[in-house]
């Protein structure tokens, strides 16, 4: 169950006739992973697509241009179509589809290209409308030159200067001008114009008062914009009526040509046909029993080899002078978690799919990794809204990253209401139960009589009412106890890691291996615990102990051998390595690190809003209410990226390391996924 | 509240401890990060060693804040 399922390596040859046949049994058994054929096998090449590939691709080309034209997108389908309906119906409805949509496609377009054809004229049109002439008359003189265009400087002084005879005109802030200048000197007029900083802009087509010319374009483009809607509302008269029709066939063709290509990945000869691939073991006899019960004896199913967990030899790094007798197809990672664990599966994913000789550890992720989560956040007012997020997201959301989030969320709230209740018993940051703080002079009993509700900020004090304390812990006073108890849940989880470690390498390479690569460091992990609560002894509580401690004694007599035996096995790297161990334990300490952030920060917005604000009455009251709601929710999403990062890293970086190789292959099978059609 | 001055002195060596570490990380995290973002944007496959390489630094801090929490277990209370 945790590793991956056992692959068998089968042959399956048959007549080249019945390849058709054959893939479509393949399809259906929705077992089989086949291997591309690699064109290298005496006597045979690669397959040629079927016959129906090339129809079928037309006929996807011609829907998938519908739907691009009618804005078709994929949603869940009412119902499904039956495909030997769409087989017989599909070639007359695409060609009425046809006939239907391009008339009204096509004059879309008109449509849409007249009216930008009209905003161009009116944007010709718009400067013209401050000079007071026709339209006409900036046209057709046999003696005239006539310049239209925007100025930078006035051009009136310089202009008489420059010419002897010539008419101006300029629009009322002076930056439009026309100039009607006489042909022999426009040479000059334009010198002079272009040192004004001139920019022509030619004059309009048409006739009569620019004012009336506008007034034209707009309505025409009014007309225009109300006959463009009127097609756009037939096109989505048109998709109402026709997606699903549409859908249904593009997702029929689809398969159609999927099936159709398969053969490019099989190995063909005149007459027969080879697939090699890969069968769960134990759906092997079904799959044997399938095929001879719908193909017959035309074709035959070789079962060759069941793979071994032993670690294989990738057939890219076969050239590296290791012999071919050793080069074996990587089988692919069939992985099946049951439900609550397998939501778990895109962290595991996100790495690496693990590989066929290895233990897939999405089991400890579903197991750790939303305990860490409540551990940082570790507390009820903000486990109970992450429950409920995490239930509303995994009813709403479809794509895997997001479900991934929202089961983080359900799950990781879960731990953090439970630890909130009975591990720090706390509410928004504050504890629910009084709590009292040493001060001097007085013992806990006096100031228990002094302070019936506690002298720290709680919810007993603040509601002046006793609430008893259900927590054992508090994240801001208990912090060495806080930290002790994240160092030993590192030991645990880098313990689990090496065990696993040891697993997987005794299962791939023989437990010889394991035990000069693993057992070795999880002795000098188990020695390092020994040794801590020896040192916590000596160095934290002062107790005279001396060299003499069985705790120092056992965790010496691990940890040295351990270094020896890993000494033997990786070399000098072993005593680069030693310092990592120590470091991964002690980042787990971050467990309570961001838990103590979290609870800091609350504790902050809650002195401010509690103790600063609201004493002052009336309007306070509410300010120190919004004080109060905006820190929570600035906490609570922070909570979600620091507790989930967190989280899982110290999976990825510190556990994963101890035993994840990665790299495996998919196991991803002939299948047919229909959304919009069934079979009968 | 009265602090003794050797007292409030290890409570400042503490936090200089974890605040610089905490810079330390940050100054060598950030260049992994950025280039790690770009080999994810190359390929989505390479998310994993990217984290990996990315947090590795992060080592630098933590042993930051075993020296600051050392430090401040010595102060007297």
């Amino acid at each position: 169950m945790l590793l991956p399922e056992k692959m068998t390596k089968i042959l399956i040859i048959g007549s080249k006739t019945r390849l058709e046949d054959s893939i479509d049994v393949l399809y259906k058994i929705e077992a089989v992973h086949p291997i591309d054929f690699s064109a290298e096998e005496e006597g045979f090449s690669l397959g040629a697509p079927l016959a129906e590939a090339s129809e079928a691709s037309q006929r996807l080309l011609r829907l998938r241009s519908f739907e691009k034209d009618l804005n078709v997108v994929d949603k869940p389908a009412a119902e499904m179509v039956d495909s030997s309906r769409i087989e017989r119906e599909a070639d007359e409805a695409i060609n009425g589809l046809e006939a239907e949509i391009t008339g009204i496609v096509e004059s879309k377009s008109n449509i849409q290209n007249r009216i930008h054809e009209l905003e161009a004229n009116k944007k010709t049109l718009e400067p013209f409308l401050s000079l007071p002439l026709d339209i006409d008359s900036y046209k057709g003189y046999e003696s005239l030159q006539v310049f239209t265009g925007m100025v930078q400087n006035d051009p009136k002084e310089v202009l008489r200067q420059a010419l002897k005879e010539y008419e101006l005109f300029q629009s009322a802030e002076g930056g439009f001008i026309a100039v009607f200048v006489a042909k022999a000197e426009a040479a000059e007029a334009q010198r002079v114009l272009i040192q004004q900083g001139f920019t022509e802009y030619p004059a309009p087509a048409g006739k009569g008062d620019p004012k009336a010319a506008m007034a034209a374009i707009d309505s025409e483009i009014g007309v225009q914009t109300k006959s463009l809607e009127e097609v756009a509302e037939k096109l989505v008269q048109l998709r109402k009526k026709h997606e699903h029709f549409i859908l249904a066939s593009d997702e029929f063709f689809s398969i159609e040509v999927e099936k159709a290509e398969f053969p490019l990945r099989v190995g063909t000869s005149d007459h027969a046909f080879v697939i090699d691939a890969w069968v769960p073991t134990k759906e092997l006899p079904e799959v044997q029993k399938t095929i001879q019960e719908q193909l017959g004896d035309d074709v035959y199913v070789e079962v060759l080899e069941t793979a071994p967990r032993r670690a294989h030899i990738h057939p890219e790094e076969a050239h590296a002078g290791v012999s071919e007798a050793h080069v074996v197809e990587v089988p692919p990672s069939k992985t099946s978690n049951r439900s609550p664990v397998n939501m778990f599966s895109f962290l595991t994913e996100l790495i690496s799919t693990p590989s066929y000789g290895e233990i897939d550890p999405t089991i400890i992720i579903a197991i750790f990794f939303p305990f860490f989560f409540g551990l940082m956040v570790g507390d009820i007012g903000y486990g109970i809204p992450f429950i409920l997020l995490g239930i509303l997201g995994l009813k709403k959301c479809a794509s895997k990253e997001w479900r991934t989030i929202a089961t983080m969320l359900f799950w990781g709230g879960i731990w953090a209401t439970l630890l909130g209740l009975f591990l720090f018993g706390d509410l928004f940051g504050m504890p629910i139960g009084a709590r009292w703080i040493a001060e001097p002079g007085y013992t806990l009993e006096q100031l228990k009589v002094m302070y019936p509700y506690g002298n720290e900020l709680s919810w007993s004090s603040m509601t002046q009412t006793f609430l008893p304390n259900p927590g054992y812990l508090s994240k801001l006073n208990s912090v060495k106890l806080f930290l002790y108890i994240t160092i030993w849940i590192g030991f645990l989880h880098l313990t689990i890691g090496y065990i696993v470690g040891i697993y997987n390498e005794s299962i791939r390479h023989g437990f010889k291996h394991a035990f000069f690569h693993k057992v070795s460091w999880l002795m000098i992990l188990v020695g390092g615990a020994f040794l801590l609560l020896y040192f916590v002894d000596l160095l934290i509580l002062q107790s005279p102990v001396g060299l003499d401690d069985p705790r120092f004694l056992i965790g010496m007599v691990l940890i040295m051998p351990g270094i020896a035996i890993s000494l033997v096995g990786e070399g000098a790297t072993t005593i680069l390595e030693l310092p990592t161990v120590l470091s991964n334990v002690i980042s787990y300490t971050r467990l309570a690190a961001i838990g103590m952030s979290k609870a800091g920060m609350a504790l902050a917005f809650n002195m401010i809003a509690i103790e600063m604000i609201a004493p002052a009455g009336g309007f306070a009251i509410v300010a120190a209410m919004l004080v109060f709601f905006i820190g929570h929710l600035m906490i609570f999403i922070l909570a979600v990226i620091t507790a989930g990062i967190h989280g899982i890293r110290l999976h990825y970086v510190e556990q994963f390391q101890k035993f994840f190789s990665g790299g495996g292959l998919k196991f991803n099978p002939l299948k047919i996924v229909r959304k919009y059609t069934i079979e009968r | 509240m009265v602090v003794e001055i050797g007292s409030g002195l290890i409570a400042v060596g503490a936090g200089l401890a974890v605040g610089l570490a905490g810079l330390g990380s940050g100054m060598a995290e950030g260049p992994i990060g950025a280039a790690a973002v770009g080999a994810i944007a190359e390929d989505e496959k390479n998310f994993g060693k990217g984290l990996i390489m990315t947090v590795i630094p992060e080592t630098i801090v933590i042993f930051g804040l075993v020296m600051a929490i050392l430090l401040w277990i010595k102060i007297p209370s």
